[in-house]
């Protein structure tokens, strides 16, 4: 499609502009817009929404004492660990965060010949209390933030399970949308080239 | 001041101090919009409403995150948008062109040119469903909903040339696939 076309629906440009030619080609455009247009749903919120949020909320603990345990988590405490518990400690989380599905819905996890699997599925963990978004990004999304993390409980713990080939690969975290933030749970690490770095998620196959 | 006269930074500020009842004028305020944009998302008015409803109580949630209190709606939208795209993703969603062929059918009194209509329909969704979830977004805010491309960034919180670049990708790919379908 010709850059002109696309500068005429953007609004950019006016017809008169454009050759004889590309007339056509708009004029079909604006009908298969208009018809986008016709065919959306419309519908404005059903009536029993603001009551089903509304309920939802009266029954979440109350702010106050949520805003005591984000505290708690937030403000920074001293602890004393050995080198030894922190080791098992750290051996703990990779294991969690390379922990294959169980039980997964999803279905392109799909075994293959030699009892290998196509994918597995990996939960991602970032403890965020203050953040409204969390996704994930790693080559293996093209470095996009295609999954975002869910926090259902308003504990500040984002979760989810990320479908992943196996192999080596680097991701980090996108928090709000604009924060890049190294994972500080991975195993290992690698300088990304910009002067950060990204976390690296090894994935073996089964087979 | 009456509740309905409250700003919208007011509100945040009213439910931020304890008045958890205040934030169900951001649900009258913003509900229909939400759920306009879930609706044209998902092609599912269940779908769309417990979306949206999933979106409100996280806001609520997390209200003290909002930098712009007077700009909590587009904030709420943002919450919401990533559901829906989430949602378009996930393998286990329904079956959209029911929704949007019965809706097709109801809508004139031609019968004829009502089941042309409703094909015309069913097409148009599913090609619009084919797109990537964020060629998806941007094409139904751009094209659907009408929005212009400022209104846009200022909402996603992306800059306008990225926003043209998955419009254009958009209209690229459903030109393809309009054109298997004829």
């Amino acid at each position: 499609m010709k850059k002109e076309i696309h500068r005429h629906l953007d609004g950019e440009i006016v017809p008169d502009a454009l050759a004889r030619e590309d007339l056509e080609i708009v004029d079909e455009w604006d009908r298969m817009l208009a018809s986008f247009q016709r065919a959306a749903p419309l519908g404005d919120a059903p009536p029993w929404l603001e009551q089903r949020v509304m309920a939802e909320i009266d029954a979440l603990p109350e702010r106050a004492s949520l805003q005591r345990f984000l505290a708690w988590i937030v403000l920074p405490a001293p602890i004393r660990v050995s080198p030894l518990a922190a080791g098992i400690v750290a051996a703990g989380v990779v294991l969690a965060l390379v922990l294959p599905g169980r039980g997964a819905v999803q279905t392109d996890s799909a075994p293959v010949a030699g009892g290998a699997v196509e994918v597995v599925y990996v939960q991602f963990l970032l403890e965020a209390p203050m953040a409204t978004s969390v996704a994930v990004a790693g080559d293996f999304t093209d470095w996009q933030p295609t999954f975002t993390l869910e926090d259902l409980d308003g504990d500040g713990v984002w979760s989810g399970r990320i479908p992943v080939r196996p192999g080596v690969h680097g991701y980090m975290f996108l928090v709000d949308e604009t924060e890049w933030t190294t994972d500080p749970n991975a195993g290992r690490y690698q300088d990304d080239g910009f002067g950060n770095r990204n976390a690296v998620l090894a994935i073996g196959t089964s087979g | 001041m009456s509740p309905v006269e409250r700003t919208d930074a007011q509100v945040v500020r009213d439910v931020l101090s304890g008045d958890r009842d205040a934030y169900r004028l951001l649900v009258r305020r913003y509900g229909d919009v939400l759920h306009g944009h879930a609706l044209r998302m998902t092609g599912n008015t269940d779908e769309a409403a417990d979306l949206v409803q999933r979106a409100f109580v996280k806001g609520f949630k997390k209200l003290a995150n909002c930098r712009e209190p007077d700009r909590v709606g587009a904030w709420l939208f943002r919450i919401l948008a990533n559901f829906c795209k989430d949602h378009v993703r996930s393998p286990r969603r329904s079956d959209v062109s029911m929704t949007i062929l019965s809706g097709a059918l109801t809508s004139g009194s031609d019968p004829v040119s009502d089941a042309e209509s409703a094909e015309i329909r069913t097409r148009i969704w599913e090609a619009l469903d084919a797109l990537t979830p964020e060629q998806k977004e941007a094409f139904v805010l751009k094209h659907v909903e009408g929005r212009t491309y400022e209104e846009i960034a200022a909402v996603m919180d992306l800059s306008v040339a990225s926003l043209k670049m998955r419009v254009h990708r958009a209209r690229e790919a459903l030109k393809g696939l309009l054109e298997e379908y004829a």
